[in-house]
This record gives structure tokens, sequence and C-alpha cells, in this order.
């Protein structure tokens, strides 16, 4: 596909996403922030196909979109949730909330654009990897001798998913999966179980004596 | 092609968006979906890293294998967390945050 009509899909589907995860806190009703959420989790599939992680998108459409958001609606129709009504006092949580998530969003962005090898358009990882040896953590070559003020010095495009002939996105993710991983899903399945078997235990009914 | 910082400013102001819902919401439901949101802004930027570490176009795939447990943990997480709000609906009578006061009365 063509590269610029990738990142125009990107900034689309990221903007979709950002909107519908604000409708999730904004709505009163229950029912209508988990289709928000929905949408918002499918905005975000689409861009993980868009960063060419194909088997991350369906698998985030299946299992968020698919099984966490019916039980999360089923819940909410079987206690029957009414709107959140507007009680006294909740404006102080209303701005610390904004408060803390505006410093928490300014921290994250502004590390973001000080990634060092930004401005050279290459991987932070593999710059400080090969600069290991120096004293300073932030390589010299790296900084920028100006502040960044156009959008192309602000990190570099990535690379164009390539892969050879007889690979595919999932063949290489099953290939990790199940060599390096093999031992982590064994136990990641015991803490499945383990979950399952703890909603059944604190969803019973108790028998008062 | 998009730049990775731009996947990660993505990725903050998703998680801040979930902050805030987890902190601002009193319905235990809607702080639930924030914690959703929160961990998916987590896979976003990992998915942005895997495509940036790799080298001649094949990603790394470590992250997206992190960000597949990620969504594992995730889904016996609600399951445990929505077992918890049915029973605390069934001893109070509502799923509204301001009605756990035990510990403060």
């Amino acid at each position: 596909m063509n590269p610029a009509i990738q990142a125009i899909l990107f900034y689309i589907f990221a903007l979709g996403a950002l909107l519908s995860a604000l409708g999730v806190v904004v709505l009163r009703n229950p029912v209508s922030s988990a289709l928000s959420l929905a949408c918002c989790l499918a905005f975000v599939a689409a861009t993980f196909f868009g960063a060419g992680a194909t088997f991350l998108g369906i698998a985030q459409l299946i299992i968020y979109a698919g099984a966490i958001l019916v039980l999360i609606l089923f819940i909410v129709m079987m206690l029957n949730v009414k709107d959140e009504k507007p009680a006294a006092g909740n404006w102080f949580y209303c701005i610390v909330g904004v408060v803390v998530a505006a410093m928490m969003a300014g921290t994250i962005s502004s590390a973001a654009l000080r990634l060092p090898g930004a401005t050279k358009g290459r991987c932070p990882v593999h710059v400080l990897a090969e600069h290991a040896n120096e004293l300073s953590p932030v390589p010299q070559g790296a900084q920028a001798t100006h502040p960044p003020t156009t959008p192309s010095e602000y990190g570099g495009m990535l690379p164009p998913v390539s892969m050879k002939e007889g690979e595919s996105d999932i063949s290489l993710l099953g290939k990790t999966l199940f060599t390096h991983y093999n031992m982590s899903i064994i136990i990641l399945s015991f803490a499945l179980l383990a979950g399952a078997l703890g909603a059944v235990a604190v969803g019973r009914k108790l028998h008062r004596d | 092609m998009t730049p990775l910082s731009h996947y990660l400013i993505f990725s903050a102001l998703l998680f801040s968006i979930g902050l805030g819902g987890a902190i601002m919401r009193r319905n235990v439901l809607v702080v639930l979906m924030g914690l959703e949101l929160m961990l998916t802004a987590a896979n976003v930027s990992l998915v942005a890293f895997s495509r940036a570490q790799g080298l001649e176009g094949v990603p790394v795939y470590d992250a997206q294998v992190l960000a597949l447990f990620v969504m594992a943990i995730a889904a016996a997480e609600v399951a445990v967390g929505l077992a918890l709000i049915v029973a605390m609906f069934r001893a109070r009578r509502g799923v509204e945050s301001t009605s756990l006061t035990s510990l403060k009365d």
C-alpha cells in the first residue's frame, strides 16, 4: 500500500480511537460506555493492522471486542445499572482526574519526542546499544543541536514491513511463541485457569447458616 | 510511514484517558473499562516498538508475544473483576464505588 495513504489512515484511526475513548469516560449510561469502548478497541485493532501486526489485530478484535465486551455488556444488563447521577463533591474528583491524566500524557509525550536517535529516524534501543560503552547515557550524535521544530524531526519513519518468501506475520509470531516463550505460555494458561476458578468461587451464592 | 513517536503519543493519550476515567467515574463497571483502555494503550506502544526495533522490515516478535500475554491476562482480570462486581451488587444493591465505606465508618 502507498505509505502516504497508510500514514493518513493511521491518523484517522488514532483520532477515532481517542474520540471513542473519550466517549467511554464522558457518557453517563454504562451501555453507551461499553459500546463506545467496543468502537475504540476496533479502531486500535485497525492501527495494529496498519503497523503490520495482523495476528494481534485479529486477536484484539476477537478477545476484546468479541469476548470481554460481550461479558461486560451482559453484566451491565443483568445488574440493570442506571445512569450515573452527578453528586455533590464530584467536581473534586473530576479536577483530580483531569490533572493527573494531563500530567501523565504530557510526561509520556515529551519523553517520546526526546528519544535518543529520534532525529536520525532510528530505533532508540539500537542507538543506545551502539553507545553503551560511552559514559553519557544519551549519545552525543543523537542530540539535536537545536530543538526539533518540524514533524520530520520528531522520530524517524518506521520501516515498511517486508517479509521473506514463505514467511508471514502469524508464522513468525508462532515460532517465537512456541520456542522461546513455551514455558511462559504454559504458566499463562494456569493463570487463566485460576482466573476462571476465582470467578466461579467469588460469584457463587453464599449459603449462610 | 508513521514515525515511532506518533505511535507513542497516541498510546500516551489513550492511557491518560483511561486513567482519567478510572479516577473520575464512580460506576465500578466504567472504572473496569478504563482499566481495559490502559492495557490496550500499553499494547499499542509494544506493537510500535516491535516495528521500530526490527531490522530489514521484519518486526521483533518478542514484543508482540508480550502484547498477547497482556491480552490473556486482561481476559482473566475481567472475569474476576466482573465476578467481584456481581458479588458487590448482591451485598450493596449498587455498583457505585462511593457505597464502599466499610473501612471508613
